[in-house]
C-alpha cells in the first residue's frame, strides 16, 4: 500500500481541474514570468502510471450511476477526486455514502479561483466502517458562483449542505463559511466559529484578502 | 556603576542619625510621659508581689532580671495572653505554618521537585512568610456590583470563627483558653458557622463562579457535619463528658482510637472534607469552577481567608488529638527541673545574673505540649499528604459518601461504644478504668 | 422603562432555572477557547464551544510563502507535536514535487516523530492530572517529558520547535552516540509509565470519577467523524500507522490500541498506552535503520509545484492530520488547508456534555486530546 512513491500525473484531467481558473490571465503572467526570467515549467517530472484497479472500480461506479453529472477528475492509488455540480451534490453524497460505504468527511476546504469568478468547496470523504475503504480518501469537488463585493450569507454564493449526509461536516462547513462565504444551504448553525464577533471585512481566506505587507 | 546609594555621605547619615535621636527624645517627652500619667490616673494596674505595677515601677523592673520575671508570669496567665500568644491564636498559626512548610516539602519530594529553596536561605524556610508579605501589598479588589458590607467581613468573619474553634483546643494541664463544660457542643456550634459564612462571602461575590462554589461548599460541610457529629458520640458515651480537657484525662491509660477505631476514620475524612483539602476541595475546584468561593477574594482578603484555613487546620488535627489520640497524655521524656534552678536561678555566662524561677513553665506543661504538638503534627501530616495521591472525587460521589456510607458507620461505632458500656467493660465502674 | 439597545445587541431571554457559564478564555479550565455551557442545577443543559481566540490564519500565511519558508510557522499550531504536523506537509510536497526520501532519512523521522508524539502526549497527560485535582500526575509527566526533549535537542537543536523534518528528508544528520542513549532513555522512561500506571491509572477514585461518563459509543464515533484516541476509544481500529502506513511504518513492529467501552476513562488511558507503543516503534527503529547514508535530498531553489493537488495524512497525537495542497505552477502553493484531529474532534464537544455533570467537564473536555491552538490554526 506504499503510496508515498508512486506519481500518476494525468495531464489532461489535472488541467481540466485549473484550466478555466488560469485560462483568463494565463498569457499575461506568462509574459510577465518570462520577463522576470522565472521558469514556468513544474519540477515534478510527468510520466503516467497505471490507474489502480480497486480504486477505478470504485469511480465506475459513481460514473456508471451518475454519467455526465459527475466528471471524475484522477483516479490514483488511494486517492480519488469527483467534481461534480453544486445541484447534484446532495445526491453524489448519499450515493457515496450509501452504497460505497464512505461514512466520514475529514475536512472541507474552500478553494477560491477570483479569475473564473468561482469557489470551490472540497470535501474528503474517509470510511472507518469499510476496512477496504480505510485507506482511501474521496474528494468530492463542487463549484459555487463568486461575488466581487461578498456579503457572506445573503448573496449568491450558497450550496446545499452535506449535513444530512454526513453529520462530522458540521463545523468543517461553519469554517468554510466564515472564511469563504459560501452559505449553507439547510445547515442548522450557519454562525461564525473561529473569526471574532465584530469581523467585518471580507472573508479572510479569499484571495481578494490581502496580508499587509506581502 | 551601579551602588545603592549614589548621593550616600556619611555626614549627612551620622547627622540623621542625631535627627532620630532627636525627635524621639522630643514626641518621649511631649507625648509619652503624658501617656504615662493618662495611664496612671485613669486606669487601675494590677498587683504584682503585693505591689501595685506603676509603669515607673515596670521601668525600674526593667533593670533587674529578677524583678521582671513576675511580671512575666502575671502575663502568662493573662486571658489576652492565652488569646493571642500561646494556646490560642499564635501558636496556632505557628504550628499551622510550620507544618504546612514541611508538607511542601515533602510533596515536592513526592512530585520530583525540590519546593522552596530560596526564601530564607536554608530550604526555603521563610517561603510562607514571603507569601504573606506578597498578600500583603497586593490590591485589595472589590467586585463593582458586590454586596460591599458582607464581602469585606467575610474574611473577619471566617477568621474570627476559626480562632475561636481554636481556643476551645487544651493543649497541656491548664493550658486552654476557654473551658467549657459543654466543650465539644461548643464545637459543633463553632463549626457550624462556616457554611454559612460560605454562602454569604459566595453570594456577595456577585460571580457565578463564587456562588456555585459556595454551595458547593455549603452542601458539602452539612453533609459531612452530620457523620461528624454522630462519629463524636461514642467518644460522648464512652467518658460521659463534654468538657474537653475531661476527656484527655480519661485517656491517660488508652486512647480512645483503640475501642472507637471506626468512628476514629469517619472524623477523619469529615475533617478533610470540611477543610476541603485534596480529594475533598470541590469548591476551590480549579479546573471546574475557578477558585469556587475564593475566585473574587484578593490580596490581604485572600490572606485572611488562608490564615483561617490554617488555623481550622490546626484546630480539626488537635481536637482529633484531643478525642482519639490522648491530648497531652504521654511518657514522661521532658528532663526533670531541678529544684536548684528554681530557686536560685541560673548563672549567665561571665555576667552572674542569679535569676530565680527561671522557668516560666513547669514540667507537666512541657512535657504535654511537646505530645500535643508531636501528634498534632502527624495528623496534620496525614490530613496533608492525601494530595500527592489522589485526584478530586465529583460532587455527587462526595454526597453519596457523606450520606450514606459515613453515617452508617457512625452508628455503627455507637452500637459498638453502648455495647462496651452496657457490658460493663469501659465506663464508671468498668473492668478498664 | 425599556431604553432602547444600541443597534447590534441583543438581550438574551434568561431562564430561571438555567445559568450560563463562560468556561474560558480566562479560565484555568479551558484553554484558549471558550465553552459556552448552560447550567441547570449541577448538570449541563447545552454546550456550545467557541475557538477561534488564537486563531492565526496559517493557511492564508502558506500562501505567500514557498515550500521551504512554509517549514517553520507551520509547526507553530502544535509546538509540542511539531514534527508529526510537518510530516504530512513534507509527504505532500515531495508528491508534488517528485522527490525520493533517503532510506535512513526515513526511519530517523519516523523515530523523530514518534519522540514528539510522547512529548506532545506527556504534556497532555500532566494538563490531564492537573485538570482531574490530581498535583502529582501533573509534576511526573512534566519532568519526564525533559527526556525527550533532550533527546530531539540534540538531534535538532532546538527544544521544541524543532522545523527537523523538510521535504527530501530531514535536516541534520543524528549526532554521535544517538542510538544508545536513546534506547537507554527510552528503558527508563518505560519503567516511569509504570509507575504512573500505578498512581494514575489505577486509582481508585480517577476510576470511580471517569469511567461510565461521557460515553461515545462506535456509530456515534464513526457518525461525529472523529478521529485519534477518541475514535479507538469507541473500539474502532483505525490508526493511519496500520491502515495507510506512511514511510517505514509497515516495517516496524507495533500495534493499534483500541478499547470498547468509549468512556472518559477510555480516552485517557489509550494515549498512554500508545507511548509504550511508541517506546517500541522507536527501539525497532533504531535496530532496523540503515547505520550510514545520506538523510537529504536537496531541493531545487525555490522548487515549483505542478499544476496539481495532493491530500496527505499521518496520525499524530491527536489524530488523523491531513494536508490538501493545491498548486497552480507556481512556487507558492495556491491553497493549503491543515485538517487537524483536534478540529474534527471539537463536534464532540457539544454532543457529549449535554447531561452530563459540572464536574464531568475536565474530564470529558481535555480527555478529547483537544489541542485548542491546533484546532485554531
Amino acid at each position: 500500500m506504499g503510496s508515498e512513491t508512486e506519481k500518476d500525473e494525468q495531464p489532461s484531467e489535472t488541467a481540466a481541474i485549473s484550466e478555466d481558473a488560469e485560462s483568463v490571465s494565463k498569457d499575461e503572467t506568462k509574459k510577465s514570468h518570462e520577463e522576470q526570467g522565472i521558469d514556468f515549467s513544474p519540477d515534478s517530472s510527468v510520466h503516467p502510471k497505471p490507474i489502480p484497479e480497486f480504486e477505478k472500480s470504485i469511480s465506475d461506479k459513481i460514473a456508471s450511476k451518475f454519467g455526465s453529472k459527475i466528471n471524475v477528475d484522477y483516479v490514483r492509488s488511494s486517492r480519488i477526486r469527483i467534481s461534480t455540480k453544486k445541484e447534484d451534490i446532495l445526491d453524489v453524497a448519499f450515493f457515496i455514502r450509501d452504497e460505497l460505504g464512505y461514512d466520514h468527511a475529514e475536512s472541507v476546504s474552500g478553494v477560491d479561483y477570483p479569475d473564473s469568478k468561482e469557489i470551490e468547496v472540497v470535501y474528503h470523504l474517509g470510511s472507518y466502517t469499510d476496512d477496504k475503504l480505510a485507506t482511501h480518501v474521496l474528494t468530492l469537488a463542487t463549484r459555487v458562483p463568486r461575488e466581487e463585493i461578498p456579503n457572506p450569507g445573503k448573496d449568491s454564493t450558497r450550496m446545499t449542505s452535506l449535513r444530512e449526509v454526513f453529520y462530522s461536516v458540521e463545523f468543517h462547513e461553519r469554517e468554510c463559511f466564515e472564511m469563504f462565504g459560501v452559505y449553507f444551504e439547510g445547515h442548522p448553525d450557519n454562525r461564525r466559529l473561529l473569526l471574532p464577533e465584530d469581523w467585518a471585512d471580507i472573508p479572510p481566506f479569499r484571495k481578494d484578502f490581502k496580508i499587509k505587507g506581502r | 556603576m551601579s551602588t545603592i546609594a549614589p548621593q550616600f555621605r556619611f555626614s549627612r547619615f551620622v547627622g540623621s542619625l542625631f535627627d532620630i535621636i532627636f525627635w524621639i527624645l522630643l514626641l518621649f517627652s511631649l507625648i509619652g510621659l503624658p501617656i504615662v500619667f493618662i495611664i496612671l490616673f485613669y486606669i487601675k494596674m494590677p498587683l504584682v508581689n503585693h505591689q501595685l505595677l506603676t509603669p515607673y515601677l515596670a521601668m525600674t523592673w526593667m533593670a533587674d532580671p529578677s524583678r521582671t520575671l513576675p511580671i512575666i508570669k502575671t502575663l502568662l496567665h493573662t486571658t489576652f495572653f492565652h488569646v493571642v500568644a500561646f494556646p490560642g491564636f499564635g501558636f496556632a498559626a505557628l504550628l499551622a505554618a510550620a507544618t504546612i512548610f514541611i508538607e511542601r516539602k515533602f510533596l515536592a519530594k513526592i512530585q520530583l521537585r525540590v519546593g522552596p529553596l530560596y526564601c530564607g536561605k536554608v530550604e526555603g524556610i521563610l517561603q510562607l512568610m514571603g507569601d504573606g508579605l506578597k498578600l500583603i501589598s497586593k490590591e485589595i479588589i472589590i467586585p463593582a456590583k458586590a454586596d460591599k458590607p458582607i464581602f469585606w467581613v467575610g474574611p473577619l468573619l471566617f477568621l474570627g470563627t476559626a480562632a475561636a474553634f481554636v481556643s476551645l483546643i487544651p493543649v497541656a494541664p491548664g493550658w486552654v483558653v476557654a473551658n467549657p463544660s459543654v466543650g465539644l457542643l461548643a464545637v459543633f456550634a463553632t463549626i457550624g458557622f462556616f457554611p454559612i459564612i460560605t454562602v454569604l462571602t459566595a453570594w456577595a461575590a456577585n460571580n457565578k463562579w463564587t456562588f456555585i462554589g459556595g454551595l458547593r461548599a455549603l452542601h458539602q460541610m452539612i453533609a459531612f457535619e452530620i457523620p461528624l457529629i454522630l462519629s463524636l458520640l461514642s467518644i460522648v458515651i464512652l467518658t460521659g463528658t463534654l468538657n474537653l480537657s475531661q476527656i484527655v484525662e480519661s485517656q491517660q491509660h488508652y486512647w480512645w482510637i483503640i475501642f472507637a477505631p471506626i468512628s476514629a476514620i469517619v472524623f477523619f475524612i469529615c475533617i478533610i472534607a470540611e477543610l476541603e483539602r485534596v480529594p475533598f476541595d470541590l469548591p476551590e475546584a480549579e479546573s471546574e469552577i475557578v477558585a469556587g468561593w475564593l475566585t473574587e477574594f484578593s490580596g490581604m482578603m485572600y490572606g485572611l481567608i488562608q490564615l483561617g484555613t490554617y488555623l481550622k487546620l490546626y484546630a480539626f488535627a488537635g481536637l482529633f488529638t484531643v478525642l482519639f489520640l490522648g491530648g497531652w497524655n504521654g511518657p514522661s521524656v521532658w528532663p526533670p527541673l531541678s529544684p536548684d534552678l528554681i530557686t536560685n536561678g541560673i548563672t549567665i555566662g561571665p555576667i552572674t545574673a542569679k535569676i530565680a524561677g527561671l522557668p516560666l513553665f513547669d514540667q507537666e506543661m512541657l512535657n504535654g505540649t511537646l505530645w500535643f504538638v508531636i501528634k498534632t503534627v502527624g495528623v496534620i501530616l496525614v490530613i496533608l499528604l492525601p494530595r500527592g495521591v489522589f485526584p478530586r472525587i465529583r460532587i455527587d460521589m462526595l454526597l453519596h459518601t457523606g450520606w450514606y456510607k459515613l453515617i452508617g458507620l457512625a452508628f455503627i461505632n455507637i452500637f459498638i461504644a453502648l455495647g462496651l458500656l452496657y457490658a460493663g467493660v469501659l465506663g464508671p465502674g468498668g473492668l478498664i478504668q | 422603562m425599556t431604553t432602547p439597545l444600541p443597534p447590534g445587541i441583543q438581550l438574551e431571554k434568561v431562564d430561571d432555572r438555567i445559568m450560563t457559564l463562560n468556561v474560558g478564555p480566562q479560565h484555568p479550565g479551558s484553554g484558549h477557547m471558550r465553552l459556552i455551557i448552560k447550567v441547570d442545577g449541577d448538570y449541563i443543559v447545552s454546550c456550545d464551544p467557541d475557538p477561534g481566540y488564537v486563531h492565526r490564519g496559517e493557511e492564508k500565511m502558506a500562501e505567500y510563502r514557498n515550500y521551504v519558508q512554509n517549514i517553520p510557522h507551520l509547526e507553530r499550531p502544535v509546538i509540542h507535536d511539531s514534527c508529526n504536523i510537518l510530516y504530512p506537509y513534507c509527504l505532500a510536497v515531495e508528491e508534488l514535487l517528485g522527490i525520493e526520501v533517503p532510506e535512513r532519512a526515513k526511519y530517523i523521522r519516523v523515530i523523530a516523530s514518534e519522540l514528539n508524539r510522547c512529548v506532545y502526549t506527556l504534556y497532555w497527560l500532566a494538563i490531564y492530572g492537573i485538570f482531574l485535582g490530581h498535583s502529582t500526575m501533573f509534576m511526573w509527566p512534566a519532568g519526564d517529558r525533559e527526556l525527550f526533549i533532550d533527546l530531539l535537542e540534540a538531534m535538532s537543536g532546538a527544544r521544541v520547535t524543532h522545523a527537523y523534518l523538510v521535504p527530501g528528508g530531514i535536516r541534520n544528520d543524528l549526532p554521535a552516540n544517538f542510538e544508545e542513549r536513546c534506547l537507554r532513555q527510552v528503558d527508563y522512561f518505560e519503567k516511569r509509565l509504570k509507575e504512573y500506571q500505578a498512581i494514575f491509572y489505577k486509582n481508585p477514585l480517577l476510576i470511580s470519577r471517569t469511567e461510565g461518563t461521557g460515553i461515545l459509543s462506535r456509530t456515534d464515533a464513526i457518525r461525529l467523524g472523529t478521529t485519534g484516541s477518541v475514535l479507538r476509544a469507541s473500539g474502532v481500529d483505525f490508526d493511519l500507522r496500520k491502515k495507510e502506513p506512511y514511510d517505514v511504518y509497515e516495517n516496524l513492529d507495533f500495534e493499534t490500541v483500541v478499547r470498547k467501552e468509549g468512556d472518559s476513562y477510555a480516552r485517557s488511558y489509550i494515549p498512554y498506552l500508545e507511548m509504550f507503543e511508541s517506546c517500541r516503534i522507536i527501539k525497532d527503529a533504531i535496530r532496523k535503520m540503515p547505520k550510514s547514508g545520506s538523510v537529504r535530498t536537496k531541493l531545487k531553489p525555490n522548487p515549483k509545484g505542478g499544476n496539481d493537488e495532493v491530500y496527505k495524512r499521518v496520525e499524530s497525537g491527536r489524530g488523523s492530520l491531513g494536508y490538501y495542497i493545491v498548486s497552480n505552477n507556481r512556487p507558492e502553493p495556491y491553497r493549503v488547508k491543515i485538517s487537524v484531529g483536534s478540529f474534527r474532534n471539537l463536534i464532540c464537544m457539544p454532543y457529549l456534555l449535554k447531561g452530563e455533570l459540572l464536574g464531568n467537564m475536565p474530564s470529558v473536555y481535555w480527555g478529547l486530546n483537544y489541542w485548542p491552538v491546533e484546532a485554531d490554526r
